[in-house]
């Protein structure tokens, strides 16, 4: 194992993130979906655009010199989003990543993180869970 | 247009969603979701860490799928819950194809449960970019 197991369950800071009408649209176009809701005047955001608060957000997580994470072997394995309702645009909401797992299978590493983000309420918005897998560098 | 819970059946099939993804749009995609790294933009990079070109971010196509399933619901905010897992890349200019079935109906919370995927044709051989996937579908 390079990756540091004792960061399980290690929480990060709660990094804010306002959503903006703007990045919306502009993430709606990049994805190719047409639906006009993503493009009112206010409008809602696509079910995966919490990825965008999560590379806003996570890089002190990937970054973190204790974790050991050597990024360029970084591939992208599971992802899963649970959607209390959608992003929107004024939404003012933080980011809280945690490191959840950290497991071996085979030649590869996992890093399993959940991003818990919650409105100016504090009230559970969407939670993420991803996936990353570090090629070759287990044992 | 929206799907009614009371006029599904287990076993129904989503309408099939079909991109070619192109360059651009994977450009595109990286601006707009500050997932910058090399391996989608820069065919050397791709070419040192062993493909043989740049690949579309595992996000890209889970999008893609999260679109056939809003586009048939009728609601993006009909999408509770979408769990992926990605099994194979995607290079420019191949055809994705994403779709799904409905494995389960729960009258008491009228949520639809899905299998989903996403699928593309590589030298006469299916590959599957996501597999194994599961969505949640809240109707009215």
């Amino acid at each position: 194992m390079t990756l540091n197991t004792a960061l399980v369950g290690k929480e990060y800071d709660e990094v804010p993130f306002e959503v903006e009408r703007e990045r919306i649209v502009q993430f709606a176009d990049a994805i190719g979906d047409p639906d006009p809701r993503y493009r009112s005047e206010e409008p809602i955001a696509p079910p995966t655009f919490p990825t965008v608060m999560q590379i806003a957000t996570g890089g002190q997580v990937v970054l973190d010199p204790e974790l050991g994470l050597d990024y360029s072997r970084v591939v992208h394995g599971e992802q899963e989003y649970v959607a209390e309702r959608p992003l929107r645009a004024g939404d003012k909401l933080t980011a809280t990543p945690r490191i959840a797992e950290i497991y071996a299978k085979g030649p590869n590493e996992f890093l399993v993180t959940e991003t818990i983000i919650r409105d100016e309420n504090g009230d559970v918005v969407i939670t993420g869970r991803s996936t990353l897998i570090s090629r070759g560098t287990a044992s | 247009m929206s799907v009614a819970f009371d006029d599904l059946e287990v076993g129904d099939e989503i309408p099939v969603l079909s991109k070619v993804v192109k360059r651009e749009d994977v450009k595109a995609y990286a601006d707009a979701s500050g997932d910058q790294n090399p391996l989608h933009q820069d065919d050397n990079f791709a070419r040192s860490v062993g493909f043989p070109g740049i690949i579309a971010h595992g996000m890209f196509t889970m999008a893609h799928l999260a679109s056939a399933i809003t586009t048939w619901a009728g609601d993006p905010a009909a999408l509770k819950r979408i769990q992926v897992q990605f099994r194979a890349v995607v290079y420019m200019d191949e055809t994705i194809e994403a779709g799904g079935t409905i494995t389960a109906l729960d009258p008491t919370t009228r949520r639809a449960t899905l299998d989903v995927w996403v699928r593309l044709e590589r030298a006469g051989e299916v590959e599957q970019p996501i597999k194994n996937a599961v969505a949640e579908v809240q109707l009215s």
